[in-house]
């Protein structure tokens, strides 16, 4: 059977799959992006108590492969009387991967702010909560974005290990139909097309990262007019 | 730790918009600064020369406390603080730089801030200043500073003289007491540090108090009142400005003086 028209059979059964596959991957993006900022805030806390908070959370969410962590959550939670669906187990696992792994890239930002603009911010009396959230937190994001532009693809991709604990997004579906079918290689192959297609998330892709280049102070008319037929000249 | 006048006690009570006594900075055993000591009237200009790693950014940094002293006492626009090695309390801190104003060597320009934004926020968060009334202030500096047709670009669309004039003018725009100028020119090819220097001529004959690092010798000589030169450390000498240029007292300021005009 031609590929294709296999292939146009499957996507309805797939599209379901796809849907949860995102939505895992939004929610862990949601939650786990303000944590890791916050993670990233935290280490950099006077107080130690939080650095040692989030010294111990990023360790371990960057230190677990998403497999174990998923895993881990999903025989224990039970065991201590927490009955959660898979999906929000999945959720949660990966929240806590995403905001370990953002932690590091939110803190790489702050540091890479000059410290010439916390003196600046100081001067100017803008000290403490104030100065950060207006004058070195904006820079720091700036600086962070691409890296967690390129993050969230890689969670996207690491959604699929949910299929692990019976989540039902893109993989077990594909899983399901290749079970039936013994088209597996097919089957999954449309997956990777999903997946591939699905992948960009903006400001992901190369090139990412280098801030577009102002127009030129003084225009420049690279084309002197020609005689009779004059060029538009700017102003 | 608490700090003894000692012998140093002044014997006559020092007035003045700038009262700083036996400022000292040491990291460990290795001491960058010692007993400075250097009095202000208001609306003086001093500038501030000496070789490098003479101490002249620190005893700068160390009056809005970007740098913490270890000895001393500073006392600026009514603002006083007693140095102790460690931040003083927020109430201090705030009015010791809260009247005191700072321009970088390298601007420090909020980048992702328009002009008029990096004039206007501080006196917002700082002034509690209406926007309008943050504006009107803005605008009226940035023409002050010849540039009032800036306000809207961002800090990266503009040469690092005009950048620097609008660092002055975010400086100013907190209404400081003193403005502290740490080699505002350095970062500039001498041509364009000339429309810098012109601004702070203009804020020296409005009355501003100033005090400058600097390795501009013309401005030292023909816009400062008085000239402190710095060495290892602590002052070699200070005195009115042609005095220190034409007939130094101190032999290391000879040196530094002779290196620097017989360029």
């Amino acid at each position: 059977m031609d590929m294709l028209t296999q292939w146009l059979g499957w996507l309805p059964s797939l599209a379901p799959g796809l849907l949860v596959s995102l939505q895992l991957t939004g929610l862990s993006l949601l939650f786990g992006f303000p944590l890791g900022l916050l993670f990233a805030v935290m280490a950099a806390a006077k107080f130690a108590p939080l650095q040692w908070i989030s010294f111990l959370f990023v360790e371990v969410g960057r230190g677990l492969p998403a497999l174990v962590l998923l895993y881990l959550l999903y025989f224990s939670l039970p065991d201590a009387g927490i009955t959660l669906t898979s999906l929000t187990t999945a959720i949660i696992a990966l929240t806590w991967n995403t905001g370990a792994y953002a932690s590091e890239y939110f803190r790489a930002g702050l540091a890479a702010v000059p410290l010439g603009q916390k003196e600046a911010a100081l001067t100017s009396g803008l000290r403490g909560w104030t100065g950060f959230r207006i004058i070195i937190l904006p820079q720091a994001l700036r600086i962070s974005t691409p890296p967690l532009a390129g993050l969230a693809v890689l969670v996207f991709q690491g959604s699929a290990l949910a299929f692990v604990i019976a989540v039902p997004e893109l993989m077990s579906k594909g899983f399901e139909i290749a079970s039936i079918t013994f088209e597996y290689l097919s089957v999954y192959l449309l997956t990777a097309v999903l997946r591939v297609t699905h992948s960009h998330f903006p400001g992901s892709g190369p090139g990412a990262g280098t801030p577009p280049r102002p127009p030129p102070a003084t225009q420049l008319t690279f084309a002197p007019p020609i005689q009779g037929n004059p060029a538009p000249q700017p102003q | 730790m608490s700090f003894s006048f000692g012998t140093k006690t002044p014997s006559i009570a020092l007035s003045g918009e700038v009262v700083v006594s036996g400022l000292g900075k040491s990291y460990g055993a290795a001491r960058v600064l010692s007993d400075v000591n250097l009095v202000m009237s208001e609306g003086e200009v001093v500038s501030v020369i000496g070789p490098s790693g003479a101490g002249k950014s620190t005893f700068l940094r160390c009056l809005n406390y970007l740098e913490t002293p270890t000895e001393g006492i500073i006392e600026i626009g009514g603002a006083k603080v007693v140095a102790g090695g460690k931040l003083p309390d927020k109430a201090s801190l705030d009015h010791l730089r809260r009247v005191t104003g700072m321009v970088f060597q390298s601007f420090n320009l909020f980048p992702h801030l328009t002009v008029m934004e990096n004039i206007t926020l501080p006196q917002r968060k700082v002034l509690g200043a209406s926007k309008e009334q943050a504006q009107e202030t803005a605008n009226r500096l940035l023409k002050h500073v010849g540039l009032p047709d800036k306000a809207n670009a961002y800090p990266a669309r503009l040469s690092g003289g005009q950048q620097q004039r609008i660092a002055i003018a975010r400086a100013l725009a907190l209404s400081p007491k003193v403005m502290l100028f740490d080699e505002p020119t350095s970062a500039l090819d001498p041509e364009i540090g000339l429309e810098v220097l012109a601004v702070m001529r203009d804020l020296a004959d409005e009355g501003m108090t100033m005090l400058v690092v600097t390795h501009e010798m013309h401005f030292a000589r023909d816009v400062s009142d008085r000239i402190m030169v710095m060495g290892n450390g602590g002052v070699l000498e200070i005195g009115p400005s042609k005095q220190v240029m034409s007939d130094p007292q101190n032999d290391r300021t000879r040196q530094f003086l002779k290196a620097v005009l017989d360029r």
